[in-house]
């Protein structure tokens, strides 16, 4: 028990401590830069992408907000603009700047973006990780082994035509399971937002949760499988 | 980023590469996937009286998983099923000096290893 109290306690501190200007030691009300003494502040490693933005953290994102807010942040960080300041406004500027960038990218992009939203919520759920797809892998190795089998053909024998031909017809066929992977997908994410947006703490809610993105990262991980061999198909045949 | 010469040596020349009949007597298969990069991997061995005679390994994704399953096939054979239980993914990392972001690929030969075993063992409890 001692223990969790003492936890609590650090947390309140480093919560104080982030509150708190580095320069002049005044509780500012600003979000990166203090209000008193308009030093930039260095953003907090525990803020998620999403906050930095002040954003939700749902799937569906008006990228123009997103992007308005980037390039308004940084200007801000912009390290052009410290170049005249201490060594510590400098070192800020920077790191806040990679940091912006890096978020930016993240969230940009719809499934890292759902990856990174599966990174964050891995803690709150139990047991994220699901099966590997075994009969995919099969799958997988199995025209792995088509492939080779066609890259040692000579091209232009009877036996690399129908090969060729086997091969385009999965690539079709892979290429729509990838197409529907991702509608799925949209779905999936579609329902976690409007799940976030009611906000309930209910067992169900709960559950849903956690099936949403147990469904997503089985999703994802199946669909960068799909992706790479659906890369050396068309790679190999084109 | 540069691969460091043994990756490059096993990449280029892969030791044991290939594959036994699933069926086949004796014979453990693991397959398995790192979600991040979509690699997959597959990793047999082949047991007679508890010690492993032989292993083969099929991987498709990146130089450093090709090699630590490479590796893997090598340090696999000459062991017994105990012993081969016991190899770490850090093993493999420190001897292909593999570096951070590729420490992915030695978890992945870890994983191989262990279901390779678990088939083998499955099988023999089932007969």
């Amino acid at each position: 028990m001692s223990g969790h109290t003492h936890n609590t306690d650090d947390r309140r501190q480093l919560q104080m401590a982030r509150s708190m200007c580095w320069h002049c030691q005044s509780e500012m009300a600003g979000e990166y830069f203090c209000d008193r003494c308009v030093k930039v502040q260095p953003v907090s490693k525990d803020v998620d992408y999403f906050t930095c933005f002040g954003l939700p953290r749902r799937l569906a994102i008006d990228t123009r907000v997103l992007e308005a807010k980037f390039y308004e942040l940084s200007r801000a960080f912009h390290p052009d603009f410290y170049q005249n300041k201490s060594d510590a406004e400098q070192s800020i500027s920077l790191g806040n700047s990679a940091m912006l960038n890096t978020a930016y990218r993240t969230l940009r992009d719809p499934i890292q973006r759902a990856e990174y939203l599966l990174d964050l919520e891995a803690g709150s759920v139990k047991d994220i990780r699901t099966s590997p797809p075994a009969d995919l892998f099969e799958e997988i190795l199995e025209l792995q082994e088509t492939l080779d089998e066609f890259r040692e053909s000579d091209r232009a024998s009877e036996q690399a035509s129908t090969l060729r031909a086997k091969l385009h017809a999965d690539r079709t066929n892979l290429e729509e399971r990838q197409r529907e992977m991702e509608t799925r997908l949209h779905q999936l994410f579609s329902r976690w937002d409007a799940l976030q947006d009611r906000g309930e703490a209910t067992e169900e809610a709960r559950t849903e949760r956690s099936s949403i993105l147990k469904d997503m990262r089985n999703i994802l991980s199946n669909r960068t499988y799909v992706k790479n061999i659906v890369n050396d198909l068309v790679e190999t045949i084109a | 980023m540069a691969y460091s010469e043994k990756v490059v040596d096993h990449f280029n020349n892969p030791r044991n590469m290939g594959s036994f009949k699933k069926e086949e007597d004796g014979v453990g298969t693991g397959i398995v996937g790192a979600p991040e990069c979509g690699d997959v991997m597959k990793l047999q061995i082949k047991v007679q009286n508890d010690t492993i005679v032989d292993a083969k390994f099929k991987t498709f994704g990146c130089g450093s998983a090709i090699a630590s399953s490479s590796l893997a096939t090598e340090w696999l054979k000459g062991k017994t099923v105990e012993e081969a239980g016991k190899i770490k993914n850090t093993d493999i990392v420190q001897e292909l000096n593999l570096p951070p972001v590729k420490i992915h690929c030695s978890v992945l030969a870890e994983d191989a290893i262990k279901a390779a075993l678990a088939d083998y063992q499955k099988k023999a409890d089932s007969k």
